[in-house]
């Protein structure tokens, strides 16, 4: 008396449909990181970093191993205000 | 009327006046995050001078020296972008296969150990600095130089 084929559908619709989402979910993160996997485990020097790298390239993720910074980039550093200051 | 930019950001304050005429100028080091790590060992033998310098002027300031270490601080940079400049003109296919790798794998060096070894071999060759992990114990296999990483995806 084996299962009957029939029972064990719902559970391949079941894995299908989450690997799809999990899979789909993954390559989105993938894409919204440009296309390199996802750093993780990040902390106040990576962070600091990344924001430096944005201020370099543009992309939080972006790299670029130019020697000297482009023009203006020394200048566009934020200072961190409070409201009084505006 | 509205001679003033308009800002809609309440905390970023984006002051774009330059420095001083009298701050002599120096060009800011333009690799990211990944190049940096990547060259930082070289970096590190190169300008370790100017680094120690840079430091002890820091600290000699007790907490201040932002105006007093400028001479200093331009020093480090020029250091560091003259290392950039060199390996991006000797070695730059290593580099970039090293900093990409790093780029991919959450920058954790282990896990770029054949990249690396091919930029070390190079970077030594042509620019003659040697990556040294400073405060190795004595007679131990410095981390870089081990043949297998235990948890490195690709070797």
């Amino acid at each position: 008396m084996g299962v009957p084929f029939e029972a064990l559908l719902p559970y391949g619709i079941m894995i299908g449909m989450f690997a799809f989402t999990g899979g789909a979910l993954g390559q989105l993160r993938w894409m919204q990181n440009g296309r390199k996997r996802p750093r993780h485990g990040l902390d106040i020097w990576d962070q600091v970093m990344m924001q430096r790298d944005r201020r370099l390239t543009g992309f939080a993720r972006g790299q670029t191993d130019k020697a000297e910074a482009p023009a203006g980039f020394e200048l566009n550093n934020p200072w961190k205000v409070e409201y009084r200051f505006f | 009327m509205a001679s003033r930019q308009p800002r809609f950001n309440q905390q970023n304050l984006i002051d774009t006046t330059p420095l001083p005429e009298e701050i002599p100028k120096v060009k800011e080091l333009g690799a990211t995050s990944a190049p940096l790590l990547s060259a930082s060992y070289f970096i590190g033998a190169r300008c370790k001078a100017y680094n120690d310098d840079y430091m002890m002027c820091k600290t000699d300031a007790n907490g201040r020296g932002e105006l007093e270490c400028l001479k200093e601080g331009r020093k480090v940079t020029r250091c560091a972008a003259s290392v950039i400049d060199d390996i991006n003109k000797h070695c730059l296919a290593e580099f970039r296969g090293h900093w990409q790798c790093l780029e991919n794998y959450n920058h954790q060096l282990w896990n770029c150990r054949s990249a690396e070894r091919k930029l070390n071999k190079c970077v030594f060759d042509n620019l003659k600095l040697e990556k040294t992990i400073p405060d190795t114990p004595k007679g131990e296999t410095p981390v870089h130089l081990k043949k297998h990483m235990i948890f490195a995806r690709n070797v």
